[in-house]
């Protein structure tokens, strides 16, 4: 079977399309969350998604009316917990994420079974996105460069110092609500569409790779962004040829593209 | 502060006290058997009848292969007297769950001891090589897995052997009633070639009735598919004309719906038996109920005739 034929199958062109768009989503927000030292956000994220369809399929309502919410509220308690019991991101997001599972544990023991498996409910796979699916990303994709484009001197100036941004009249509350919110929304859709594995390597992969070798803040978000989108596109022509999992081969991708670039970091380095 | 700890403490001692209470009243002499996946808690049930006490231990609708378990899982499996597993391949985890017991009366059955679990016609290339758990949707081998859970249950308590083999030889009867009724109907199809949506379940049953076998992963729910095999199988469904791609249970179906989606197919439910879902459960689904279902979807996917 030749390239050509295998791009006329419906579900690569949407696993392409769809997955260039989240893997521009995903390491976007990734720099922020990495910068900010909140690399698993997306892991601990996922973790309440757990409790959260467990609560969805308990209430029998759609799970995603009930994931959504309770995924901003938590983000935005992570954030909280940061910032008022004085913890670091990592140990905010630990507690976050295991009361969510804790939650989920005890709705499913309590409700002794379900008519679906919910893990099967969580987690997609990129070969399986369908029609409109393709859209949400690229309507995910949109919102979140518009808003980052919107504002960037404010999220740029925060990144990397909070503080400052504070004394600099910047309403770092709101600028924070809105990013929490983004990311929940992102972290919950994606994972429905291609899967908790690939939503998490997406998030921080292409983000360390551009520290590697970005230049100033914007220079290092273009290169999250093409590193996501090239490994995407590679990782499933890979899969392709020697027959592996799309998703596995994605994540390999992205782990070769960051070494390379580390590599590239060092000699330049041996150079000056 | 004082009082609510006591509160709590209090709300928890008799909330432990009622659990107490149901568990006495199942000890009434009935052989208690706990069962990890549903056909062998379906075939214990029927082998034991009204002396038996038997339970699942996988909540319904979860999916066994990725179970893992939880402390009252443990205790369940305390305080029985047979514990039923497959073998070491379908419940990696039984035998984790099984070294922390300690209990004295307690017997373990592998229900699948002595029925060989390779399977030659696998078109996996990672697999090729490896074994297929899922022996009971064999018929032939359900059959000797009823064995095996009578020959347990006799041991375990002598007194009953009448009652047990006369339930066990009906369940028999059944099941190789419906085995004949499989190899007859498979025998009319227009088609020979089982599409399947969902990880590698039917390798048993195709062999059994010489169908060509295709699932779009390995043994395991959670492996990922590759892209090549949706497009082989996407290839076959064109190639071949058929109308019907088979999902699996419980999982939303969503590789199979690409599929069906790509070849214009239609999805059809093929019960790998594994689990069944709380309503199912509830509405006193049986293995063989299901099998039969399964059947007319065969039918129906592969065009027979009869």
């Amino acid at each position: 079977m030749d390239m050509l034929e295998f791009l006329s199958y419906g579900f690569i062109q949407r696993a392409i399309v769809a997955g260039s768009f989240i893997a521009v989503l995903c390491s976007v927000l990734g720099v922020l969350l990495v910068l900010r030292r909140l690399s698993l956000m997306g892991d601990g994220l996922a973790h309440v998604t757990f409790g959260s369809v467990a609560l969805g399929l308990a209430l029998k309502v759609y799970p995603l009316y009930v994931s959504i919410p309770l995924v901003m509220i938590s983000s935005v308690g992570i954030l909280k917990l940061i910032e008022r019991a004085g913890i670091y991101g990592d140990a905010a997001i630990g507690i976050v994420s295991s009361l969510g599972i804790a939650v989920g544990v005890v709705i499913a023991s309590a409700s002794g079974g379900f008519n679906v498996d919910i893990l099967s409910y969580l987690f997609g796979n990129i070969l399986s996105i369908g029609a409109a699916e393709v859209y949400i990303s690229m309507f995910l994709a949109a919102l979140v460069l518009l808003t980052i484009c919107f504002y960037f001197d404010e999220i740029f100036s925060m990144t990397f110092d909070e503080e400052f941004a504070k004394a600099s009249g910047i309403n770092v509350a709101r600028i924070n609500l809105i990013l929490a919110v983004l990311t929940s929304i992102t972290v919950v859709l994606t994972m429905r569409l291609v899967g908790i594995m690939l939503t998490s390597a997406l998030l921080i992969l292409p983000a360390v790779t551009a520290f590697q070798i970005g230049r100033g803040f914007k220079h290092t978000l273009f290169i999250a962004a093409a590193t996501g989108v090239v490994s995407v596109i590679t990782g499933i022509f890979v899969s392709f040829c020697i027959n592996l999992p799309a998703g596995a081969s994605i994540v390999l991708i992205n782990f070769v593209l960051f070494f390379v670039a580390f590599a590239l970091r060092r000699c330049s380095f041996f150079h000056e | 502060m004082i009082l609510f700890v006591a509160f709590f403490v209090f709300a928890l001692l008799s909330s432990c006290e009622t659990k107490n209470q149901t568990i006495e009243s199942s000890r009434n002499g009935k052989l208690k058997v706990v069962a990890t996946i549903f056909p062998l808690y379906d075939f214990a049930r029927q082998i034991g009848g009204e002396d038996a006490d038997v339970s699942l231990l996988i909540p319904p609708g979860t999916e066994p292969h990725s179970f893992d378990p939880r402390p009252e899982n443990i205790i369940a499996a305390n305080r029985a007297e047979i514990f039923l597993y497959t073998n070491n391949i379908m419940e990696p985890w039984a035998n984790s769950l099984l070294k922390s017991l300690r209990s004295p009366k307690l017997l373990l059955v592998e229900a699948g001891k002595g029925i060989p679990l390779a399977d030659e016609h696998s078109e996996h290339r990672f697999e090729r090589a490896s074994h297929d758990p899922h022996i009971w949707l064999d018929l032939e081998k359900a059959q000797k897995i009823a064995d095996n859970i009578l020959e347990n249950f006799i041991s375990k308590k002598p007194a009953k052997r009448e009652l047990y083999q006369s339930n066990a030889r009906k369940l028999k009867e059944t099941l190789a009633d419906l085995d004949r009724k499989f190899s007859a109907v498979l025998k009319t199809c227009k088609h020979n070639t089982v599409v399947h949506g969902g990880h590698f379940a039917f390798g048993h049953l195709a062999k059994r009735y010489n169908l060509r076998y295709v699932s779009a992963s390995g043994f395991s729910p959670d492996a990922e598919p590759s892209p090549q095999n949706l497009v082989k199988m996407s290839k076959i469904l064109k190639n071949e004309g058929l109308k019907h791609i088979f999902y699996e249970e419980l999982v939303t179906p969503r590789i199979a719906e690409v599929i069906a989606k790509e070849t214009g197919a239609s999805l059809i439910l093929l019960h790998g038996g594994h689990n069944i879902s709380k309503q199912e459960l509830d509405n006193g689904t049986t293995f063989i109920s299901l099998m039969e279902r399964n059947l007319e979807n065969i039918k129906v996917g592969l065009q027979c005739k009869q």
